[in-house]
C-alpha cells in the first residue's frame, strides 16, 4: 500500500464517522444537520495533517498505522457523540490537538531521529515518574490531584481565565517510561541476560541486576496504593516485565513478573477494600447488583443487548452503563453495533499491534526496537486488560480504550504514541 | 534479538483471540440470557420511552398524554393531568409496574408502533401509518367528577352509562390512587398500594362482587312477572314474618312490621316498599330454576364483554337451590351467594330502562389517527334481552313509584321521572352496603342509568341503608346531568 492509499482510508474512516453521526441524529429525529459536516471536516484535518506530516517527515513509514488509528477514532467517536453530544464536541477538539502535537513530535525528530530521546533518558524517568505522582498534590492548591470514582488519578489546573484543565498524567507517563526502559534496556540488556548467579537449579542474573525489577514493582505497587488505580498499576508492571523479557530473552524475567504480580495481587487483594470490591464484582457481579457489581452487570446487559447486529446507533442505551463513554466504551459499541461491530474493533487493535510489533521486529537498531515493542505492547496491554475486565475475563481495571475512550490525556498520549512508531517504522526503512 | 518478540507477539495475539471468543460467549452465546435479564431495564426504558396517544373524555377533557422529554425528544412521559379521578379507567402506563386500565388493554393501539426493529422499517416503508393512535372515551368528564364527589370520600363505586347504547358516561371507584406515582423506576408507591388493607388499585365498579340486597328484587320481580305470569297487582300473603321452610329462621322486613295493612298486598306495593317477607314467598313461587334462568338473563354466571376485565357477577346454580326454598328465598333477596358488580346492577337498571335489551357497555367511543381523523367508532350493540319490553315497563313503573313515594325516596327530583331501586344488602360481619340502582329517561333524550354502592355503610356504618346513604348521590348525579344535557 502507498501513502495515498493511505489518504484514502483515512478519509475512509472521516466518513464512518460522519455516517456515525448522522445516524446518531436520525434517531433522535434531527436529521443531517451541521454535526455531521463538522465532524468530517476535523477528522479531515486532524489525520489529514498527521498524513501530510508523515509523507514530509516520516515519508518512508508503513502506511497502515495512521489509518487504523483513524478508524478506531472515528468509531470512538461515534459512539462518544451518541453517549453525550457535548463530549463529542469537546472530543473533536482534542482530536485536533493531539493529531497537531503528533505532528510536531514528528517533525521535531525529523533531524535525528529517535535516538536522539535516548539522552534525555533520565528526564524521561524522571518526569515519567512526576507525572505518576503529579495526582497525589493536595487538592487545595491550584494544580491540585482529584479523585474520581475513588480512584486518584485526575490532576485539575485552574485555569487564569477561568475554566478547569482536567488530565490524566498517567496516560503520559506511560510513554515516558516506555523511552526510559527502551533506552535503558538497549544498554545494560546484555547484563541483564548473563546468568551468573544460580538459585538451586534456576540460573539467575547477579542479584544486583534484580534492582530494577524490584524498583518498578514498588512503583506499580505505590500507585496502586495511594493512587487506588489498578489500571495503571498492572499496566506499569506488566509493561517492564514484558520489555526486560524483550530485551533479555530470559524467561526467568516473566516468570519472576508473573509471580510477582500473583503475589501483589494477592497481597493487594487481602489488604484494600477497592481491590477485593473489584475481584468481587467480577467473580460475582449479580450478587450487589445495585452496588459493585453495578457496572460490569450493566456491561453484560449492554453486550447481550447487542447481540450479532446490534441495536443500531442512538437506538441502545449505553447511557445506562457507568463511564460508558470513557472505560466503558467497548460495551457500549458492542451494544450499538453488536458483534460486527466489536470484532472491527478488536480487528483493529490486533492489526495496529501487528504492524506496530512488526517495526519492532524489522528495526536493526536494538533502541528503536525496544521502543517500538514497548509502544505497541503497552497499547495492546492497555486494550487487553480493559476489554477483558468488560468481558469478565479479568476485574475491571479502570482504564481508557487507546483511540476511542472520551479523554483527551488519552487521545493526546496515543497519538503520540503513534508518532513515534511512525518515526520508527520511516528510520528502518530509510 | 527477535525471539522474545514474537513470543510476546504471539501471547499478545493469543489474547486477542480470547477476547473475540470472550466477546462472542457474551453476545451471543449468553447474550439471550442478558437481554432477557429481568434486571436489565433495556426492554421496559424502550416502552415507557414510546411515544403514547392521548386519551380524551367525551367532552374533550385530556385523561392522558406522553410529554417528551426535553433532554432527549425521542423519550416520552406519560401524564395523567386528572390524577386520581380516572385511576381505575383510564389505568397507567407504568415503567415497570405492570400496566393498568385502558392503558394496558388499549396498548396496541395507543403505542407508537415506530421502532428501530427490522419489522418496523418495512412497516414504515410500507406505508403502513405507526404512529400513535388517540383514544376518546364515553365518559363525560363532569358526570366523573360529580360521581368522584358523590362518593365523597366513601368506599365504593358508581357506574352510569346511557341504557340505549351502552356508553359508560361515568366510572368510579374509591378510594383511589394517582396513577402518575406509579410511573418511574422505583416500586415503593406501588408495593404500598399493593399492601393497602383497604386496595385502592381494586375497581370496584367491576372487579368487586358485593351482595346486591333488594336491588336484586328487581329481578325477582322480573321472574315472577315474565315467567310466573304475575301483574303488579297479583297479591301475596302478607305476613310479620316469614317462616323459612326447612329451618327456625325467619325473614323479617326492614322495619319488622308487615308490608303495609292488609292480609295480601300486591307485588307492586311490595317492590315500592321493598318487603323481605313478601319477595321471599315470591322467590319461593317462582322457583329456583325460574329465579336462576332470570338472573342468568340479565347477565348473571356470564363475563360482560367490556374494555376492562372485570369479575363475574353470580348466582347459584339451579340444582343447588331446587328442594331448599329456604335458600330460594333468601337468593329472591338479594342475599346468601348472591354477588353482583356494581357494572351488572347498573346494567339490570339499564335492561329495565331499555325495554329489556341490555346493550354492551363500553368505554371506548373513537380511535382517532395521528391525523386527527376517526379510524374507529364503536358501534352500539345488543348483549342480550333480559325480559320482555312489557315486563320491563312494569318494573320500571313500579321503580318509578319507589322513587315517588317509596324507599326510594331521597333520588326525587321534582318534575323529572326518576324510576329506583334500593339495597341495603347485609354482609356477615360489620355493617351492610347501601345500594341504589335507576334511571332516568330525560324524555328519552340523553337517558342515564346508574348502580350506586356504598362500601359497609359508608359514612353512616350500622345505620345506613341504600334510601339513606346511596339514593342521595344518585339524585345528585342525575341533577348534574340535567344540568348537562339541557
Amino acid at each position: 500500500m502507498t501513502r495515498r492509499g493511505e489518504a484514502a482510508l483515512v478519509g475512509f474512516a472521516a466518513v464512518i464517522a460522519a455516517l456515525g453521526v448522522t445516524a446518531v441524529n436520525f434517531s433522535r429525529s434531527v436529521g443531517v444537520d451541521a454535526t455531521a459536516v463538522l465532524t468530517l471536516v476535523v477528522f479531515v484535518v486532524a489525520f489529514g495533517s498527521l498524513h501530510l506530516a508523515v509523507r514530509e517527515w516520516a515519508p518512508s513509514a508503513i502506511p497502515y498505522l495512521v489509518p487504523l488509528a483513524a478508524f478506531l477514532s472515528a468509531v470512538g467517536y461515534a459512539e462518544v457523540y451518541r453517549i453525550d453530544s457535548s463530549l463529542g464536541s469537546r472530543q473533536l477538539w482534542w482530536l485536533i490537538a493531539s493529531a497537531g502535537i503528533a505532528s510536531a513530535v514528528l517533525f521535531l525528530l525529523r533531524g535525528r531521529g529517535v535516538s536522539v530521546l535516548r539522552r534525555y533518558r533520565y528526564i524521561f524517568l524522571a518526569s515519567g515518574l512526576g507525572l505518576l505522582l503529579l495526582p497525589l498534590l493536595p487538592e487545595s492548591w491550584p494544580l491540585r490531584g482529584a479523585i474520581v470514582n475513588s480512584s486518584r488519578l485526575w490532576v485539575r489546573l485552574d485555569l487564569p481565565f477561568g475554566g478547569t484543565l482536567s488530565f490524566q498524567p498517567g496516560e503520559v507517563a506511560k510513554i515516558a517510561i516506555v523511552v526510559f526502559l527502551a533506552s535503558y534496556l538497549a544498554e545494560r540488556g546484555s547484563q541483564l541476560a548473563a546468568m551468573t548467579s544460580r538459585l538451586g537449579p534456576v540460573h539467575m542474573p547477579e542479584p544486583r541486576q534484580l534492582v530494577p525489577l524490584g524498583l518498578a514493582f514498588l512503583i506499580a505497587f505505590a500507585v496502586l496504593i495511594y493512587q487506588r488505580d489498578l489500571g495503571a498499576s498492572l499496566l506499569l508492571f506488566a509493561l517492564f516485565v514484558t520489555m526486560l523479557f524483550a530485551a533479555t530473552g530470559r524467561h526467568i524475567y516473566l516468570g519472576a513478573g508473573t509471580l510477582m504480580i500473583a503475589g501483589g495481587g494477592l497481597v493487594a487483594w487481602r489488604a484494600f477494600d477497592h481491590v477485593q470490591t473489584r475481584v468481587t464484582a467480577w467473580l460475582h457481579p449479580f450478587d450487589d447488583y445495585l452496588g459493585s457489581g453495578y457496572q460490569v452487570a450493566q456491561g453484560l446487559f449492554a453486550l447481550g443487548s447487542g447481540s450479532l447486529t446490534g441495536s443500531g446507533l442512538g437506538v441502545g442505551r449505553p447511557d445506562l452503563i457507568p463511564a460508558a463513554a470513557t472505560d466503558y466504551i467497548f460495551a457500549a459499541v458492542a451494544e450499538e453495533l453488536g458483534l460486527a461491530g466489536a470484532f472491527a474493533v478488536i480487528a483493529a487493535f490486533a492489526l495496529f499491534t501487528a504492524a506496530g510489533l512488526g517495526i519492532a521486529l524489522r528495526s536493526r537498531d536494538l533502541f528503536r526496537k525496544l521502543l517500538a515493542g514497548g509502544l505497541t505492547l503497552v497499547l495492546a496491554i492497555q486494550t487487553i486488560l480493559i476489554l477483558a475486565g468488560i468481558l469478565r475475563l479479568f476485574p475491571v481495571t479502570g482504564i481508557t480504550l487507546p483511540f476511542m475512550s472520551y479523554g483527551g490525556s488519552s487521545l493526546l498520549a496515543n497519538m503520540v504514541l503513534l508518532a513515534l512508531l511512525l518515526r520508527i517504522s520511516h528510520e528502518e526503512r530509510t | 534479538m527477535n525471539r522474545p518478540l514474537r513470543r510476546l507477539a504471539s501471547v499478545v495475539f493469543v489474547a486477542f483471540a480470547i477476547l473475540a471468543a470472550g466477546t462472542t460467549y457474551a453476545q451471543v452465546l449468553a447474550g439471550p440470557g442478558y437481554r432477557d435479564d429481568n434486571r436489565n431495564t433495556r426492554a421496559i426504558l424502550d416502552e415507557a420511552r414510546r411515544e403514547r396517544g392521548v386519551i380524551l373524555s367525551a367532552d374533550g377533557a385530556l385523561l392522558a398524554e406522553s410529554i417528551s422529554d426535553p433532554s432527549d425528544p425521542r423519550s416520552f412521559r406519560r401524564r395523567y393531568p386528572q390524577g386520581p379521578t380516572y385511576a381505575h379507567v383510564v389505568g397507567v402506563a407504568a415503567t415497570i409496574l405492570a400496566d393498568r386500565g385502558l392503558e394496558a388493554e388499549l396498548a396496541d393501539t395507543l403505542e407508537s408502533g415506530r421502532d428501530a426493529t427490522i419489522s418496523g422499517l418495512f412497516s414504515a416503508l410500507t406505508g403502513d401509518d405507526l404512529r400513535a393512535h388517540s383514544v376518546r372515551l364515553t365518559i363525560d368528564d363532569r358526570l366523573q367528577h360529580a360521581a368522584v364527589e358523590g362518593l365523597g370520600g366513601q368506599r365504593g363505586a358508581i357506574v352510569a352509562l346511557d341504557p340505549t347504547t351502552g356508553a359508560v358516561l361515568a366510572m368510579v371507584s374509591a378510594p383511589t390512587f394517582d396513577p402518575n406515582g406509579l410511573i418511574g423506576l422505583t416500586t415503593d408507591l406501588g408495593d404500598a398500594l399493593e399492601n393497602d388493607p383497604s386496595r385502592p388499585l381494586l375497581n370496584r365498579a367491576i372487579q368487586e362482587t358485593y351482595a346486591p340486597g333488594s336491588t336484586f328484587k328487581t329481578v325477582t320481580a322480573a321472574a315472577a312477572i315474565e315467567v310466573g305470569g304475575a301483574t303488579a297487582d297479583s297479591l301475596f300473603p302478607n305476613p310479620a314474618q316469614l317462616a323459612l321452610p326447612g329451618t327456625t329462621a325467619t325473614i323479617s322486613n326492614f322495619d319488622g312490621e308487615t308490608c303495609g295493612p292488609g292480609d295480601e298486598v300486591t307485588l307492586a306495593v311490595a317492590l315500592i316498599r321493598s318487603c323481605n317477607t313478601i319477595f321471599g314467598v315470591i322467590g319461593m313461587d317462582a322457583g329456583a330454576e325460574d329465579l336462576i334462568a332470570t338472573a342468568e338473563a340479565f347477565g348473571f354466571n356470564d363475563a360482560i364483554p367490556f374494555a376492562l376485565r372485570g369479575a363475574t357477577s353470580a348466582v347459584p346454580d339451579a340444582e343447588s337451590l331446587v328442594g331448599d326454598l329456604a335458600a330460594v328465598a333468601q337468593t329472591a333477596l338479594g342475599q346468601r351467594d348472591v354477588r353482583a358488580t356494581p357494572l351488572q346492577m347498573a346494567l339490570v337498571a339499564s335492561a329495565i330502562a331499555n325495554g329489556g335489551v341490555i346493550m354492551t357497555p363500553y368505554l371506548v367511543d373513537e380511535i382517532i389517527d395521528a391525523d386527527g381523523d376517526v379510524v374507529d367508532k364503536t358501534a352500539p350493540t345488543e348483549w342480550r334481552r333480559a325480559t320482555s319490553p312489557a315486563t320491563a315497563r312494569v318494573i320500571g313503573d313500579l321503580m318509578r313509584e319507589a322513587v315517588d313515594s317509596g324507599t326510594g325516596r331521597n333520588a326525587a327530583i321534582r318534575d323529572l321521572a326518576v324510576s329506583g331501586k334500593t339495597g341495603t344488602a347485609e354482609v356477615p360481619d360489620g355493617p351492610p352496603h347501601a345500594w341504589f340502582i335507576g334511571f332516568a329517561l330525560m324524555d328519552t333524550t340523553s337517558p342515564l342509568a346508574l348502580a350506586v354502592v356504598i362500601e359497609s355503610g359508608g359514612d353512616l356504618g350500622d345505620d345506613a341503608t341504600g334510601g339513606g346513604v346511596a339514593a342521595p348521590i344518585a339524585r345528585q348525579l342525575i341533577e348534574t346531568w340535567v344540568a348537562l344535557i339541557s
